[in-house]
């Protein structure tokens, strides 16, 4: 990997990691503004059968075993904002590959 | 403003899915001519940047919290079609690890907060080639126009699943939620143009990869 794309990848993975990890721990708890606009209209119950999440550790942004603290939410962000990256590279290598497969047959 | 589990019919969910599938499905056809060498790690940063934004929920009026979309500000930076597929892997990521937003609901989560803004974004982005007054204003106003969209749609949305109450009528509920969303969406044009700016800063050759490989006069799509 060249230099500039590993100091946009470090750079921007830093202050991602920041704001995920540590940041994040003084975000407001109140309700957002659709999960207050439904407390406000009597509709905060769910009235159709939805599609269970899977289990996870993670739920409410914490890491379970660490509870409420700092370090579960921490840990919670960190975690998250890496799976997104690794995600989205994953993605973005496989549709670049695609891309350049591509380019090489209509080239021939 | 994510939808959680149970709010949505299954005609509603089903639509939305259908409506936000194609869309993905389109924008990883048109990804594919559009990734150069400099593209992939911007979007993989930039998706854990608005992973990390949408935790940090800043307090507005009594009793409420607002927090970053970041749709918009991704089809700025990196043009509608990789905007959606970043913005679906944060919200894929949110529903099935974070259990924020519900799983049936996922296609009109993509749809209220990647595909409209983020296809709006790429309105925009072409001004950022040179930064001025122009740029900064259009997208200030246009995050808080994709806000206060995403807020009608989702009460548009939740009427017609039967999940407001029958004493409510439509106007009243989308007066509830879109002052609420004023508020958001003004903090989500402030942050967009913040964010734009540092990054069209630091990173141009990668933010406008394309657009400067290509010959004079072309812009490719």
């Amino acid at each position: 990997m060249n230099a500039y794309n590993r100091k946009t990848l470090v750079v921007g993975v830093l202050i991602a990691l920041a704001i995920a990890g540590v940041v994040s721990y003084f975000a407001s708890g109140e309700p957002d503004g659709l999960e207050k606009t439904q407390e406000e209209l009597g509709s905060a119950e769910p009235v159709h059968k939805g599609v269970e999440a899977p289990p996870s550790v993670f739920e409410e942004y914490r890491l379970a075993w660490l509870g409420e603290g700092f370090w579960g939410n921490a840990v919670a962000g960190v975690a998250g904002s890496l799976l997104v990256l690794g995600l989205v590279l994953a993605a973005g290598h496989l549709l670049k590959r695609r891309g350049r497969r591509a380019a090489t047959r209509d080239a021939a | 403003m994510h939808i959680a589990s149970g709010f949505l019919s299954p005609p509603v969910w089903g639509t939305l899915a259908a409506v936000s599938g194609a869309a993905l499905a389109g924008s990883a056809i048109a990804a594919t001519r559009q990734l150069g060498d400099r593209k992939v790690p911007l979007m993989g940063v930039m998706g854990a940047f608005v992973f990390a934004a949408q935790m940090v929920n800043f307090p507005i009026l009594a009793g409420t919290s607002g927090h970053l979309g970041g749709g918009f500000l991704l089809g700025i930076l990196l043009g509608p079609s990789l905007g959606i597929i970043v913005i679906t892997s944060v919200l894929v990521v949110q529903a099935l690890v974070f259990q924020d937003g519900g799983v049936e609901a996922l296609g009109a989560n993509i749809f209220v907060m990647g595909v409209v803004p983020s296809l709006l974004g790429g309105v925009v982005r072409s001004l950022w080639r040179r930064p001025g007054w122009m740029a900064y204003a259009a997208t200030f106003a246009g995050g808080a126009a994709v806000v206060l969209a995403g807020a009608t749609l989702v009460v548009l949305f939740l009427a017609w699943s039967g999940s407001l109450p029958a004493k409510v009528n439509l106007a009243e509920a989308l007066g509830v939620m879109d002052s609420i969303h004023l508020f958001i969406g003004l903090v989500e044009g402030a942050v967009t143009v913040a964010v734009v700016r540092f990054v069209v800063g630091a990173r141009r050759e990668a933010v406008f990869e394309a657009e400067l490989a290509a010959p004079a006069g072309e812009v490719p799509a």
